[in-house]
Parts: C-alpha cells; sequence; structure tokens
C-alpha cells in the first residue's frame, strides 16, 4: 500500500513539473554552488542580466525564466543538476558557475543533450583541449574566462617585472598547502617562474590543510634566508594570511591565495590581511571598472545586501556573457547546436575606458592561433598575454591588498591602480 | 534454499514487471532520477552483504566501489581496453581489494574494524590524487569516459536489470544455508564458530560477495556517468548515503536496501524545485534521523506493519 502511495505520489509530482514545463518562456539554467561566494557571484549575475532583458522584453519574444540546480560543489551532484535541468526542466541554455572537476563532472551530459553552455568560473585547459580534440560533440560549450594556461603565462612576467626586477628578489621559499592544486601550482613555479625571473627555490614547506599555528612554518621560511614566501593557498586562506600579518613575518609574501580574491577577505581575516598579494582572473577587487561593469556592480549591490558584497569575476563573466547568448539566439532564432554556436561565435563585446579597450567578451576564431603559447583556444574567451594589452582583456591581474583596509591591481602596469609593497615591518631590499 | 514461498516470487515478478513499464509511466526526467536510485541500491545491497549481515561495519565501502570504478575508467580512456574486457578486469581487482578489507577482520571487529576501513578509503582518496595523475586525472578526476548507451530510456533498462539481477541472485543467495550462516555471524561470531563452521571462510565469502557487487555496480556506474572524480567517489557524503540507504530502508534484507536508495534518492530530488539550496539536505537529513528513530528497522518493518494492519493479519 505505502509502494502505491509512493508511486501515486511520484506520478503526480512529476506531472506537477511536467506541467510547470509547458510554458512559452525561454528557460535558462543555473549550475553551481548555491552556498559559495563563487556560485552566487554566477547566479546574480544571471539575474540581473536575466531582469534587465526582461524589461526590454526578453528573447526571442519570450520572457526568460531562471531555473536554478544546486551542485553543492560536488561532481555527483553536478551531473544529477545537469540531468535534471536538461530532462526535467528542458532548459534552453546552461549558465554555469560550476569549479572544475564539477564542470569536468556534468561535461558529457552536456556533450549528450547538446544545449548551448557558458562556464563563467572554471577555467581549466583540458576543457579547451576537449574542444579542440572533439569540436563536433563540444561545440555548444563555451567558457568565458582566459584557460589557466593563460593565466599562469602572464603570471611569469609578473614574477620577471616586479618580483625579480622591481624587488630585486632573487631566492624564494615555496610555502605550500597539501593539496593536488598547490603541488600544480608549486610545479608552474618551481618549473616556469622561478627560472625565467632568474629566482632560486631555496626550500618548499608544505603544509596541512587543517594546520591552524603557522608559527613553526614561518620561522623556517625566515631561516631559510630566502628574500620573500610564495604562498600556495586555496582552502582557508585567510588563517595563514592573518598569521604572516599578525606574526608580522620579517619578509615579503606574495602567491595565489584564493580567499583574498573577495571583497570579504579584509573582514575575514579581522582586519589582518596588509600586504597579502595574489594572482586573480579579470576583472577583480581593486580593478578599475567601465561604466558599463560599474553600472552591473551599482545594480548589483542595491539588489543584494549578503555576500559577496562584490560579484568575483564570474559574477561579471555571467553577466555579460549571458547578453551576449541571448543575442547570439536573437541572431540564430532559436537554441541548437548549429546557428546559435556561430551565431555566439561571432559575439565580441568591448568595454572601453576613456576611449581605451579595457575589457573584451569575444572568443578566439577555431583556428587561430596565440603567438606566444602557440597553440589555438576555441570557445574560450579572448585574451591578451601581450603588453601593451590591446587586443583584449589581460588573462590575469595581481591584485595586493594594503595595510590600510584598500586593495589595488598592481600588474599589469597598464591596469594598475596601486603599487606592489612590502608590508611596513619588512625591510626593503 | 529455505523460506521460500510463492508470494515471494510473485512479489519479484511484480517488481520486475513495474521497472519493466516504468518508462511508459514517468517522464525522462523521472527516470534519470530512477537510474542514480538504482546505482544507489546496488551499492547499499553490497553494503549490506558485508555489513548488515556479517555486523563487520564497513566505513570504506567507497574504496571498493572507487576501485571498479577507477579501474574501468582507466582501461578504457588511458588504454583503449574495450569494455567487455576493462570491466570484468575491474570487478576482479575489486574482489582483491576486498581481501585486502577482509585481512583487518581477522584480528578486529567493531568500531577498530570501522575505523580501519574508512582508512582504506582515505588512503585510496589520497593516492588517486598523487600517483600517476596522468592516469587517474588526479585532483580534477577524468572526464569523456566511453558510456555503455546513451539516453534516459536505455540506461534506465540497462541499470534497472543490473539491479534486478544483483537483487535476485543476493536474495537467492541469502536463502541458502550459507546465507544464514552469514547472518549468524552478525548475531553471535562465536557461536557459529562453536558449531564447527569456518567462521573465516563464512567472512571470505562475504567479503569477496561484497565487492563482487561493488565492482559491478563501480564500473557501470562509471560509464553511466562519463566522467568520475576523487572528492566524488571517496567523499564521506557518498559513504553516509550508501549506509544510510542501508539502514533506513531495512538492514539484513535485500529489497530493504533499494526502497531505502529510492526513498533517499526520491526526497532529495524532489526537494529541488522547492528547496534549490542547501536547506533540502536539512530535509533529507532530518527525515531520515526522524524514521530512524522512529522504526530503526527501516522502512521494510514500517511497510509490514501497514500490510498487516490492513491485511488484519498479527
Amino acid at each position: 500500500m505505502k509502494l502505491k502511495s509512493l508511486l501515486i505520489a511520484m506520478g503526480l509530482a512529476t506531472s506537477v513539473t511536467l506541467a510547470g514545463t509547458a510554458s512559452a518562456e525561454i528557460k535558462v539554467g543555473f549550475i553551481g554552488s548555491l552556498s559559495s561566494d563563487t556560485g552566487l557571484s554566477t547566479l546574480r549575475g544571471a539575474e540581473i542580466a536575466i531582469e534587465e532583458l526582461n524589461a526590454k522584453g526578453g528573447v526571442l519574444g519570450q520572457q526568460i525564466e531562471l531555473v536554478k540546480a544546486d551542485t553543492a560543489e560536488d561532481p555527483t551532484e553536478g551531473v544529477k543538476a545537469y540531468e535534471y535541468l536538461a530532462e526535467s526542466e528542458e532548459v534552453d541554455f546552461i549558465i554555469s558557475g560550476s569549479i572544475d572537476d564539477v564542470s569536468l563532472g556534468w561535461m558529457p551530459r552536456m556533450q549528450e543533450f547538446q544545449i548551448p553552455t557558458l562556464d563563467t568560473w572554471t577555467s581549466y585547459i583540458g576543457i579547451i583541449d576537449m574542444v579542440v580534440e572533439d569540436y563536433d560533440s563540444m561545440k555548444p560549450y563555451f567558457m568565458n574566462i582566459a584557460s589557466d594556461e593563460a593565466l599562469a603565462t602572464l603570471y611569469i612576467d609578473f614574477g620577471k617585472d616586479v618580483l625579480a626586477e622591481k624587488m630585486g628578489w632573487k631566492s624564494v621559499i615555496i610555502l605550500q598547502e597539501d593539496t593536488a592544486f598547490g603541488g600544480a601550482i608549486n610545479g608552474l613555479v618551481t618549473d616556469a617562474l622561478a627560472p625565467n625571473a632568474g629566482i632560486e627555490v631555496v626550500d618548499t614547506i608544505v603544509y596541512d590543510v587543517a594546520t591552524n599555528d603557522f608559527a613553526p612554518l614561518f620561522s623556517r621560511a625566515t631561516d631559510s634566508g630566502a628574500d620573500f614566501i610564495y604562498l600556495i593557498s586555496s582552502v582557508n586562506s585567510q588563517v595563514v594570511s592573518s598569521q604572516y600579518v599578525k606574526l608580522q613575518v620579517p619578509m615579503g609574501m606574495t602567491g595565489v591565495n584564493v580567499a583574498a580574491l573577495g571583497q570579504e577577505f579584509w573582514e575575514d581575516t579581522g582586519g589582518a590581511a596588509g600586504g597579502i598579494s595574489t594572482l586573480s582572473p579579470v576583472p577583480s577587487v581593486g580593478f578599475k571598472l567601465d561604466p558599463v561593469s560599474q553600472a552591473f556592480v551599482d545594480t548589483y549591490q542595491a539588489k543584494y545586501k549578503s555576500r559577496p558584497v562584490m560579484p568575483h569575476f564570474n559574477g561579471f563573466n555571467a553577466y555579460h556573457g549571458l547578453k551576449q547568448a541571448m543575442a547570439a539566439a536573437e541572431e540564430a532564432g532559436e537554441f541548437n547546436n548549429t546557428t546559435w554556436v556561430t551565431a555566439m561565435e561571432k559575439q565580441d563585446l568591448t568595454l572601453k575606458m576613456d576611449e581605451e579597450m579595457w575589457l573584451r567578451y569575444g572568443f578566439w576564431g577555431n583556428d587561430e592561433v596565440e603567438e606566444r603559447t602557440g597553440r589555438t583556444y576555441p570557445h574560450n574567451v579572448r585574451f591578451d598575454i601581450t603588453a601593451p594589452y590591446d587586443d583584449a582583456s589581460p588573462s590575469m591581474v595581481v591584485i595586493q591588498w594594503y595595510e590600510d583596509g584598500t586593495n589595488a591591481v598592481v600588474y599589469p602596469e597598464k591596469y594598475a591602480t596601486g603599487e606592489f609593497t612590502v608590508p611596513s615591518w619588512v625591510k626593503k631590499k | 534454499m529455505t523460506g521460500i514461498r510463492w508470494y515471494h516470487l510473485a512479489l519479484w515478478i511484480a517488481f520486475v514487471a513495474i521497472m519493466f513499464v516504468m518508462p511508459q509511466l514517468v517522464s525522462k526526467g523521472t527516470l534519470r532520477i530512477i537510474i542514480m536510485a538504482n546505482f544507489l541500491a546496488i551499492f547499499a545491497i553490497s553494503w549490506d552483504v558485508l555489513s548488515g549481515r556479517t555486523g563487520y561495519i564497513s566505513f570504506g565501502h567507497p574504496f571498493l566501489i572507487g576501485i571498479g570504478a577507477y579501474t574501468s575508467a582507466i582501461l578504457t580512456k588511458r588504454f583503449d581496453v574495450p569494455l567487455e574486457v576493462a570491466m570484468p578486469i575491474a570487478v576482479l581487482m575489486t574482489m582483491i581489494g576486498g581481501i585486502i578489507v577482509f585481512l583487518p577482520a581477522l584480528r578486529i571487529k567493531g568500531s577498530y574494524f570501522a575505523l580501519v576501513t574508512l582508512a582504506f578509503m582515505e588512503l585510496i582518496y589520497q593516492l588517486v590524487q598523487v600517483i600517476r595523475p596522468d592516469l587517474t586525472g588526479g585532483t580534477r578526476g577524468m572526464s569523456g569516459i566511453k558510456t555503455i548507451t546513451r539516453g534516459a530510456v536505455s540506461n534506465y533498462y540497462l541499470s534497472a536489470s543490473l539491479l534486478i539481477a544483483i537483487a535476485f541472485s543476493m536474495w537467492l543467495l541469502m536463502k541458502t544455508q550459507l546465507g544464514i550462516a552469514l547472518s549468524a555471524i552478525g548475531m553471535n561470531e562465536e557461536s557459529v564458530r562453536g558449531s564447527g563452521l569456518s567462521t573465516t571462510k563464512l567472512k571470505l565469502f562475504a567479503f569477496l560477495t561484497s565487492a563482487f557487487v561493488a565492482g559491478i555496480g563501480g564500473a557501470f556506474y562509471v560509464h553511466y556517468l562519463g566522467s568520475i572524480a576523487p572528492r566524488a567517489l571517496f567523499d564521506i557524503n557518498f559513504l553516509f548515503t550508501i549506509i544510510v540507504a542501508a539502514l533506513i530502508g531495512g538492514a539484513s534484507t535485500i529489497i530493504g536496501p533499494i526502497i531505502g536508495a529510492f526513498f533517499l534518492t526520491f526526497l532529495l530530488e524532489f526537494l529541488r524545485p522547492y528547496l534549490p539550496g542547501a536547506e533540502r539536505y536539512f530535509i533529507y537529513g532530518m527525515v531520515a534521523l526522524l524514521l530512524y528513530m522512529y522504526q530503526p528497522k527501516g522502512l521494510i518493518a514500517l511497510m509490514h506493519t501497514g500490510w498487516n494492519k490492513l491485511t488484519g493479519a498479527r
């Protein structure tokens, strides 16, 4: 009897779900975490874009409805979420704020359902490689953040121009969290950054992500005689950052510090973040915004009072990218894996600042070779990794938090709003 | 075989018939949910064969499922081994993994055994990320793994057939004297040993059977998903979902883990449109907790009680 009731309930619930899909609206699916700053940035960027489009009549003569599918940052939940959007909600377009392994998890479903999909957060070059290798099944997929390979290439320039030449640093000690991410970045620093910038890696300290007392590790770093610390931290970066400040470690520290990407970093560290710097995709905190992106931020801050108070880079990507996807649908007449793809490939939005190219949302041509890396980046956002960055946005910037709680972009020079410096307690070389 | 009645077979036939006509009754979206429920049911049955029967509570079941999934994924993706060859090898490797899990059971039991098995899961989680990431895909895992079939309906029939075959085989096995002896170990291992039976051999059999099912389930699962990531597979949430499905449905039964798996999967998915965020996991946890507190023997016991009340039986 219970089983029968359960089946009836299942049937009724399914009917309700199917009835919901029958309306004549364009459905946009959001896939990502609903409880992280990252996921919320993409979601809110998409929400604002949809509100603005709906106010102007929607797309293809229809209003746009947003459907949310939470991944809880879990790859299997990501597969379920994509299936839900594709087969229960039958969405026309999917916008993603997924992290690397979650996107990789649902990618076979994207290939199966062929739903136009835009990723705004993951920058994994392996996904662009999939587009290169299997264009036919991957063509509805677009990524509007510069791939990690491009990001790394520009970061090496920062090492040469700033760490080595300006600061005069010749040796580094790496302070790396014990994660695969930490290992991968360590490899990059050791194999590429250090040799290209003429910086010697004197030692590596690997720490557990649960570490809450960094004093012994900072002592070891100081004793090593290195000129600066290269921190690689994606988990609980607030802890190591605030202890660096509170202990007034007498050497500079830069690197990859994921928590420092958010405007809440100062608050999260209890105000102990002065001097911390990190690379960041664009636009970042401290980034001077063009009028269109600034208007988006103004709307965002008027609408949302909870964190993240400032959208992360992927919020901007979602806002501009979703509008481009809808414009492509208007041009193609529908969402599909043929004409929509061609129309999306042609989308090109240049945002100017003082009549100068500032941010660009366009895509690499399928056979177009980027000169410096010597490879193609089909369906990846167009980026520029060669000064003076007049073709597209740089693939990354370096940002720094100062002791008064402000932050600024410190590299590359064209986008700099402040100078790279060491905290007041560190003696300059 | 003992205790098989005509109505048992009738219920099995009804179950098969319902599963067979399901694609005609529900949407493709619902079929996708059932596919996930089918796989969870297979994993829960596999856990129950080992832990529900013998009382050796394993916290390392994803270790076994992961061996099956990763072996088949690596063989097919990295070495172009055909599916029909890779999957049996994956099952064999999982059974070897089952023997590894069995070894501690020769000396320890209870919470100590549970902790050791948990360590196995943690160990393989770390290993797949750092040992040969060129093969395992490291922390990001692998995508684009060969799938057996495409589409909701064909994948549904594949997973449902697998579930039915495994569930029916395990049910028959548990009706044999061997199956009864396994359950007896869970009740009192000393008595079983005292009656002259080799508990070591019996436990080894249970571990190998459990690993066999986990290996088959893991291999088919990864070729359904088309992707694999260490964070998804060797995760405490995945482990708990398997255990809760078995317990909430009714441990030491075959139909119990199936009911538990379907109940949990549908509960989460039907809450999705109304509570898209983390709130649905809270409801999910609360419902599971309350149900388990109200009836520790699981939903199967509740259904028995309901049936008896309805038919007036005592």
